[in-house]
């Protein structure tokens, strides 16, 4: 009996967790099919006749369709250029540096340990004068230090995961290190590259600070919707709800693959 | 030889990029912080210390100071706490495989929304007019709280989204830390008729030290990176109760009048104060983790 009450409250608190866990977002998914009578009204509201009025709004509203795209472009760059030039020094970190490697891999971690208010403001009065201000190239710039080295924090545990007999069967063969990184140990590693890469962009996709103080004048998603509080005079919360969904898809979607990155980063290194 | 061509030309270029952008940023905010720079005027002058002097005795960069510090060490302890009893609760109770699964999916949804959105999303539930949860205090028979309106309360309830982000983001990397430890201690344990808690507090989560405090290392660094979180959800106020020292450097700064000097003479202080916090804790894990 005893049992039984306990197994019991095991699986309310476990229940309660994952309500708390997702009631929030589907509360907001919710709020934003919404009309705003539906969303001002002492009792919650569960049931209603949904409308798309929020997405059209949202939709029809230059400064946020601009955003998205500047996003789009912003953070692809970003990501792309941090890939090129990350994963090839994580996996020459991993294999190829003996003495330096620890200090290296404490360098790349501690950018992370500067405030980005510290990288803003300096780079504010340069891009003033270089004329970079409120440009995406700008903004690009600065977020590489962001994606270069979270690509190459992440990316070294990927590649010494690799089997290091492959490679060196392969060097056996006559390979250079150039055609053993490309044709063997890049295939192998790339699952957990892939995952390295979403977690990098969920980062620079959801960044603030930085868009809003180098690039106000051309703002990305997460500063436009920052921004819509102060729409009008009445608070447009369908509409706000509506475009908070809209920036939460494209992390969102990644869900499965951050869930096997998790899983592979566990796995005991093979040696 | 060829081997050495190929060193050089994967490592250079990220590392060359990476040091040059932060080598501009931190010089610059160094020049800047001995100088008197605004964004209102276009002169400037040296300065020599005079901003690290009046940030001495501005008593609202004491203040962020503290707001910053006490932000750290709830949104830190609370997440561990949070991940710790979490990941030990569902390894002991939930045996399937799929229902494991399926948790996990529901807590690493949170971590994954922008902090904007977070935010948001909060803000609308916290609503003290329209807001779920003041619904729900409300049928407790309690009014309404102002969850972000009240000073005291403001700091905690932007901390709680936080740690419902990284909280239970970290319960499913404790849960697969827990899977892959072996079975044998345990076992042993289990023989020598330990509880179930005893097992967790002295076999497996000392087992788990070492994953632990780089957990705690993560979260401290990403706690640092707050703003957009509380910009969103309060702007500092009410008042300065939630006011850290990145929301102030941006409102002296960027906001009030552009006094990029004193808002870098701010920015100077907390990278030096990080590095030399973070660099003690990474060394010293290493040593006692090892």
């Amino acid at each position: 009996m005893g049992r039984l009450i306990r197994s019991s409250i095991v699986s309310i608190v476990l229940a309660l967790m994952v309500f708390i866990a997702l009631t929030p977002i589907l509360w907001t998914v919710l709020g934003s099919f919404k009309r705003l009578k539906d969303i001002i009204t002492p009792v919650p509201k569960l049931f209603f006749s949904p409308t798309l009025e929020n997405f059209a709004t949202i939709l029809q509203n230059p400064s946020i369709r601009q955003g998205l795209g500047r996003s789009v472009v912003v953070v692809g760059a970003s990501v792309i250029i941090g890939a090129v030039l990350g994963v090839p020094a994580a996996y020459s970190l991993a294999r190829h540096v003996r003495a330096l490697k620890d200090d290296m891999q404490f360098f790349v971690l501690s950018l992370r340990f500067m405030p980005p208010v510290a990288i803003a403001i300096p780079f504010i009065v340069l891009y003033l004068d270089l004329g970079l201000y409120d440009t995406l190239t700008g903004l690009i710039l600065v977020y590489l230090v962001t994606t270069i080295s979270t690509v190459i924090w992440l990316s070294v545990p990927a590649f010494e995961r690799v089997p290091k007999e492959i490679e060196e069967a392969a060097a056996m063969e006559g390979c250079g290190p150039g055609e053993i990184f490309l044709k063997f140990a890049l295939p192998i590693a790339m699952p957990s590259l892939f995952g390295a890469l979403v977690f990098t962009f969920v980062l620079v996709w959801n960044e603030l600070l930085l868009a809003l103080t180098l690039a106000a004048g051309n703002a990305t998603l997460p500063v436009v919707a920052a921004s819509i509080t102060s729409l009008g005079k009445e608070v447009p919360w369908g509409v706000i709800n509506a475009s908070t969904v809209i920036l939460v898809i494209p992390p969102l979607v990644f869900i499965g693959l951050l869930m096997s990155f998790i899983n592979g980063m566990m796995k005991p290194a093979r040696r | 030889m060829n081997n050495r061509r190929f060193l050089f030309w994967t490592l250079t270029p990220g590392f060359a990029v990476v040091a040059i952008l932060a080598l501009i940023s931190i010089a610059g905010a160094l020049y800047f912080s001995l100088m008197d720079r605004s964004l209102r005027y276009p002169d400037y002058h040296f300065a020599g210390l005079y901003n690290y002097q009046r940030l001495l005795s501005d008593r609202r960069f004491i203040n962020a100071l503290q707001i910053s510090a006490i932000w750290e060490i709830v949104t830190v302890v609370g997440a561990l706490v949070v991940a710790t009893l979490l990941s030990v609760l569902i390894f002991e109770t939930v045996k399937s495989f799929w229902l494991r699964n399926l948790i996990c999916f529901a807590f690493l949804a949170p971590v994954l929304l922008p902090r904007v959105a977070a935010a948001f999303i909060w803000r609308f539930l916290y609503s003290p007019s329209l807001g779920l949860i003041n619904y729900i205090v409300g049928l407790t028979g309690f009014g309404p709280v102002e969850f972000l309106a009240d000073p005291s309360l403001a700091l905690f309830s932007v901390a709680v989204v936080d740690i419902w982000q990284w909280g239970l983001f970290f319960t499913v990397i404790m849960l697969k830390l827990l899977e892959t430890l072996p079975k044998d201690p345990i076992e042993a344990a289990q023989l020598d008729h330990a509880k179930t808690w005893e097992i967790h507090a002295y076999v497996t989560l000392p087992m788990l030290k070492a994953p632990i405090i780089s957990l705690a290392l993560v979260k401290a660094v990403e706690s640092l990176r707050s703003f957009d979180l509380i910009y969103v959800m309060t702007g500092g106020g009410p008042g300065t109760a939630t006011e850290t020292l990145d929301l102030y450097a941006y409102q002296a700064g960027i906001n009030l009048g552009g006094r990029i000097s004193y808002a870098s003479a701010m920015s100077i202080l907390l990278l030096v104060l990080t590095t030399i916090v973070f660099t003690l804790i990474w060394r010293g894990i290493r040593k006692w983790a090892v």
